[in-house]
């Protein structure tokens, strides 16, 4: 997807994850020194003088070098790390905007809660935040073990069924930042991806109320099909007669960025065949592939999907 | 068994202080009636270090063995010491 | 300690002797301890042959394992390949997971523990070679038969740690996960069998003089490996049982909706996962440390810190588990300790690879095949206990957790700390069981394409993860140069193979199996293991006197071979090693030893075709072999526990050793008391598993049975324990008739039934059903447990009752009695212990 950092662990662009890409900074330059340390003393024990030789061999070597050093680093390290997991996981203010993701398989459920825990808003595979302000994501899961990783903004939680798990994102200036399933969950799971936009505070506060108005519903050909077909069966368009949940919820498709999961750029002709034939781009995946509709039906279920915005 | 005692003194402090503190922290979670406990029990276990520490250094040896049995443990108890020290942090950092 | 046992230690002045030796005596241990040849050789018990029958098993399935690599990797070098279909590439990635962790790395350092250690204690065989024979046996064929799977696509696809609710049978419909659960049973019970040979082993048969502080590090690494599979295996074994009853019967432990937890399944995994990574590299690094001190050719520098070192690895890898866990919402204030304790536990390895840099800068080393490894081994270990330390950090393994930046990691202690340290032991130690050694020049080309290899495959991985890319993906789109880095890992991966491939080619010119025209010390190494040998190992058993003592006393090699010092032939007519005590080493008594037989073998191929056919369901055929494999193993133990006409034989300059002995200092006792603990080790993590689901979700949970049926459920048990240990007491009574043990036995059985019985009906009666809640999974998991223990014990009451009359059982002790009364009573404890323990908590 367009905008990605090339290493996104190290390219953080928020407050969460860029404390962790300074922890990580630190790791790797301690990591480099303690190697070349221990390369160089190899290099001494076969190659060195037999004045540096002597002195490396006895059991002081091993009295600093294996325990008395590396204490002294690991203490400051695990101070520092100990710290720093008591900063990522410190309660948000009570006002922050709460989103629940469920994970599926092999899909993404967004649900924005308002101020007393109700679905204001359901989306999928994507996810809108304000920048500069922190968003508390509740996980949870469907069906088998997820795991929501969005590298650029914070470290990865698992989904859990039974359980929910909170996290705190936040992006510091806007941008799209992708992510990804991070916890094996059968079949396509190299497939289940996300994607998160991060709007200026105002355009974010305008795009929500836009989206939360109430709508007419769109008609035509593709709106006949789309319930006819049977898609109203798994998926749920607000405002029409569609009110399946099985399915990603397709009331803002046409907003996507993508589509299958963060896998497929959203336009007409990735919607035509994903419709018809999704199994052929995600195997596995739970939508049945719809083979019998003509070229025609495809386009005008598409063209209904990108007028839901 | 003395001698084994004596080998795994230690290890065996270690293991008492980590699976008491495992249990605390699932039973009471993060909390700060765990975090007392951790630190209590923290204090407990290295108070029984220092015990065996200085017991050992008062142990004459007679033998090589028991020089050997002596030195396994002086360090046996120091790295556990290390060990025990590391895990009672989190009540304070945490 | 000047006498462990008031053995005088002034007899060990009588040896080396000075009197020639009798005709014959030499040619007559050769005849008793002579080889087995063509079909004999699935008979052979000597821990020469399974030692090599072992590693190259192993080796077999690190072949198999690395191709389904190399076939990843060639998926993998590109985005969006369809070379594997999906559901292949997900199969290979478990099986290749797998089988490298269950089917070779722990086989592999057990088996070289089998070929090695009873040579450098200078001991004639394994305390139980015939154990070592029906584990080898059942890992192979289970082994073989389980990595089939991938052939008919019934290969497990969860990934080698198999997490529920996806392994469930709601997502995992089909067999292949009851191949993985079914088939690690043949592992499991090779581990344990092999932990039981190798902690009995290493404390009772090692040479007389060969204090604790004398003996091999390599020893000790062993020794804290055996420890470590008792603690560690049942884990998995109980957790591996419980997923199989859910698949199979619908008990609920992973399941939330009906008051499981799908993370109880990973503490169960982990528990035994990490420790599991130390049981590979522990023995490896005592390998090492034996390498680097006969390469260095100069005594290891700081040998009691790396004693401490295993111990101190052995114990704290127990205390990690959860770091496996750091991502999925566990408290914070017990995250902290996992954290704290994984830094801990890092602090012995460090110790180990100074003492490695101070022993080499002291010594001479030299250039050779071996010391490359270890070379290349150690640079490669260390990088990856860096990246551990990384991992350590709870931020940073929320980046870096399930990405490619831990299939680095792991790659990277893997080959570092066990693979390359094998391959440096297969250089090194060749010469002792092989007539000709491997190419110093082959051996240098296979190290540096390998070394170079996986440098190539697995760094770019460090920074693939950072970029990303989880891990156990069939593929990955393109557009974040995902793929240069997949490339390299990928070209590398082949260097790594071509590595391998020069190593068989050497293997095949130069490995000629021999036991005793081997090619010699070489590397003049200086402990025991290269003294000259037969199928008997040593002619004659030293007297050890230092820590190498071929270097000490040059002349040993020759007084050992002309059989100078104790038991230089058979004093019975059999095979016989000498058992000494645990921590003096001073000579106890003498074991006889089996020779070849072919009920381990039988009794192996029917237990792997119990677990097979179970799987695939052929539940006539399945238990037909179970109930076979059974009899072969009641066969083979008709054979034990036998005396000899001479009470007490004279080792060797007069020092007597009594040839028949009962009692807690028998290794017979020792091998029931470590099982026991395995067993009870399942039994903790059941409990644990009842008090977990207690804790997450009570809201599932009814009132206990009542507590007033303990009235009749304890004294039963206690009725058992008695009349258990009054039939033993009753055996050394001269007055009581000969059949009152046997029959005492027989109702103490009966009594641990009627206990458990009445348990049963206790919670039958309360209305709870397994499939109900997590309570009643774990309540009558736990009774499973009970009831199995029971049938053993009913079984080894007719055993007992049979061999009673045979004349077998005779006064006024006996060995067979006594293990079985050990049984019984543990039984009874357990009994009671669950009896009351499930009446505890509820609603």
């Amino acid at each position: 997807m367009s905008g990605d950092s090339l290493i996104p662990v190290l390219t953080p662009a928020g407050p969460y994850a860029g404390s962790i890409t300074m922890l990580a900074w630190l790791l790797i330059a301690m990591a480099t020194a303690v190697l070349a340390i221990v390369i160089a003393a190899l290099w001494i024990a076969f190659a060195g003088s037999d004045r540096l030789k002597s002195r490396l061999g006895g059991s002081r070597t091993i009295w600093i070098g294996g325990i008395g050093v590396p204490v002294v680093i690991l203490t400051v390290l695990l101070v520092y790390g100990l710290s720093l997991t008591r900063n990522l996981t410190a309660p948000v203010p009570a006002e922050t905007m709460r989103v629940r993701i469920t994970g599926e398989m092999w899909w993404w459920r967004v649900a924005y809660l308002d101020e007393t825990g109700e679905a204001f808003m359901i989306d999928a595979n994507e996810l809108h935040i304000p920048a500069g302000r922190p968003v508390l994501l509740e996980l949870e899961s469907n069906d088998v073990i997820h795991s929501f990783w969005v590298p650029q903004l914070s470290g990865k939680l698992d989904m859990v069924p039974g359980r929910r798990n909170t996290m705190p994102i936040q992006a510091d200036a806007p941008g799209v930042f992708s992510g990804q399933c991070a916890e094996y969950c059968g079949g396509p799971h190299a497939l289940m991806g996300f994607v998160v936009i991060a709007h200026e505070p105002a355009d974010f506060d305008r795009m929500m109320t836009e989206r939360r108005a109430s709508r007419t519903p769109v008609l035509g050909t593709g709106a006949e099909l789309f319930q006819r077909t049977g898609c109203a069966a798994c998926h749920r368009i607000a405002g029409t007669k569609a009110n399946g949940t099985a399915g990603p919820d397709l009331t803002h498709v046409g907003t996507r960025r993508s589509l299958g999961a963060g896998i497929l750029p959203n336009n007409r002709g990735t919607l035509m065949g994903w419709i018809g034939d999704s199994q052929a781009i995600k195997p596995g995946n739970r939508m049945p592939p719809y083979k019998m509709l003509s070229a025609a039906e495809l386009e005008a279920i598409a063209s209904y999907l990108e007028a839901q915005r | 068994m003395r001698t084994w005692a004596l080998l795994l003194a230690g290890l065996v402090i270690w293991t008492v202080h980590f699976f008491a503190l495992y249990i605390v922290g699932s039973i009471w979670l993060t909390t700060p009636l765990a975090r007392a406990l951790t630190l209590a029990l923290t204090l407990l276990c290295t108070g029984a270090i220092a015990m065996f520490l200085v017991r050992a250094r008062r142990y004459l040896p007679e033998t090589a063995m028991d020089r050997w049995v002596r030195s396994i443990s002086l360090v046996g108890l120091g790295v556990s010491a290390v060990a025990i020290l590391w895990q009672g942090l989190p009540a304070l950092l945490i | 300690m000047r006498t462990e046992t008031g053995f005088d230690h002034s007899l060990y002045d009588r040896f080396p002797t000075s009197d020639p030796r009798p005709e014959g005596e030499l040619e007559e241990l050769e005849r008793i301890w002579c080889a087995p040849k063509g079909w004999q050789l699935l008979t052979a018990v000597n821990n020469n042959y399974i030692g090599i029958f072992y590693v190259g098993a192993a080796f077999l399935f690190f072949l198999l394992a690395g191709i389904l690599a190399l076939v990843m990797r060639v998926q993998l070098a590109l985005p969006l390949q369809g070379i594997l279909p999906q559901e292949t590439y997900n199969q290979f990635f478990t099986m290749h997971g797998t089988v490298m962790m269950f089917l070779f790395a722990v086989p592999m350092v057990e088996a070289i523990g089998v070929l090695l250690l009873p040579q450098m204690l200078a001991a004639r065989d394994l305390p139980f070679p015939r154990l070592s024979a029906y584990a080898f046996w059942a890992y192979f064929v289970g082994g073989l038969c389980f990595f089939a799977s991938l052939f008919f696509g019934l290969a497990p696809d969860g990934g080698w740690f198999m997490y529920p609710p996806y392994t469930s049978l709601t997502y995992s419909p089909g067999i292949n996960a009851d191949f993985w659960l079914l088939g690690i049973g043949f592992i499991e019970i090779s581990a344990i069998a092999g932990a039981i040979e190798i902690i009995v082993g290493v404390l009772r048969t090692r040479a007389p003089g060969m204090t604790l502080d004398k003996m091999p590090v390599y020893a000790w690494a062993m020794l804290v490996l055996g420890v470590m599979i008792i603690i560690a295996f049942p884990s998995v074994i109980l957790g591996t049982l419980l997923l199989e009853l859910e698949r199979a019967f619908n008990w609920p432990f992973f399941d939330p909706t009906r008051g499981g937890d799908a993370l109880l399944w990973q503490h169960l995994f982990w528990f035994f996962g990490h420790p599991e990574v130390y049981i590979i590299f522990l023995p490896a690094s005592g390998l090492v440390s034996m390498m680097v001190a006969a390469m260095a050719r100069t005594p290891l520098v700081g040998h009691n810190l790396i004693v401490l070192a295993f111990l101190a690895t052995g114990f704290i890898s127990f205390g990690v588990w959860a770091h496996h866990m750091f991502t999925t919402g566990l408290p914070n204030l017990s995250i902290g300790f996992f954290s704290a304790a994984s830094m801990a536990v890092s602090v012995p390895a460090g110790i180990q690879i100074f003492s490695w840099i101070a022993t080499f800068a002291v010594g001479r080393p030299r250039f050779n095949a071996p010391t490359l490894f270890l070379l290349g081994g150690m640079v490669t270990f260390v990088v990856g206990g860096l990246t551990g330390v990384m991992v350590a950090m709870v931020p940073f393994d929320w980046q870096a957790h399930d990405s490619y930046f831990i299939v680095a990691h792991l790659h990277y202690v893997l080959l570092g700390g066990m693979v390359f340290p094998m391959f440096a032991a297969f250089y090194y130690w060749t010469p002792m069981t092989s007539r000709h050694p491997l190419s110093e020049r082959l051996g240098k080309w296979a190290f540096w394409l390998m070394f170079a290899g996986m440098q190539v495959t697995f760094w770019p991985m460090h920074l693939t993860g950072l970029m990303g890319m989880p891990r156990r993906v069939y593929t990955y789109l393109p557009g974040r140069e995902w793929e240069v880095t997949n490339m390299i890992s990928s070209v590398g991966a082949f260097m790594l193979a071509a590595g391998v491939l020069l190593f068989l080619i050497d293997v095949a010119r130069s490995f000629r199996f021999t036991t005793d025209h081997d090619a010699g010390n070489i590397y003049d190494g200086g402990t025991l293991e290269w003294l000259p040998t037969g199928l008997y190992s040593a002619r004659s058993i030293p007297v050890v006197k230092s820590r190498e003592p071929l270097w000490e006393d040059p002349g040993l090699a020759e007084d050992v071979k002309a059989g100078r010092y104790l038991l230089p032939g058979s004093a019975t007519g059999l095979r016989e090693t000498i058992v000494t005590s645990p921590l003096l080493a001073e000579p106890q008594y003498l074991q006889i030893i089996p020779g070849p037989s072919v009920w381990p073998f039988l009794a192996a191929i029917f237990t792997a075709g119990f677990f097979i056919l179970l799987t695939i369901q052929a539940y006539t055929p399945s238990f037909t072999c179970g109930v076979l494999a059974v009899v072969c193993v009641l066969r083979w133990l008709w054979d034990t526990d036998r005396r000899v006409k001479e009470v007490t034989v004279d080792a060797g300059a007069g020092v007597r050793l009594p040839t028949y002995v009962t009692g807690p200092s028998t290794h017979g006792w020792w091998a029931m008391i470590i099982l026991l603990i395995v067993v009870g080790m399942i039994f903790v993590m059941a409990l644990f598993s009842f008090f977990y689901l207690f804790g997450v979700q009570s809201q599932f949970w009814q009132a206990p049975a009542p507590a007033g049926h303990l009235a009749i459920i304890l004294p039963a048990y206690l009725a058992a324990a008695g009349l258990a240990l009054l039939s033993r007491r009753m055996l050394a009574r001269e007055k009581t008739e000969h059949w009152t043990p046997g029959v005492l036995y027989l109702c103490a059985a009966a009594a641990l039934a009627a206990g458990v019985g009445a348990d049963m009906w206790s919670w039958i009666g309360s209305g709870l059903v397994p499939e109900a809640s997590g309570q009643g999974a774990t309540v009558y998991a736990l009774l499973s447990l009970e009831v199995l223990l029971v049938g053993v014990g009913v079984l080894m009451a007719c055993y007992l009752c049979a061999r009673n009359s045979r004349g077998m059982i005779v006064r006024p002790r006996n060995n067979s009695l006594d293990l079985c009364v050990l049984w019984v009573v543990y039984a009874a404890a357990q009994g009671s212990m669950t009896g009351v323990l499930t009446r505890l908590v509820g609603a």
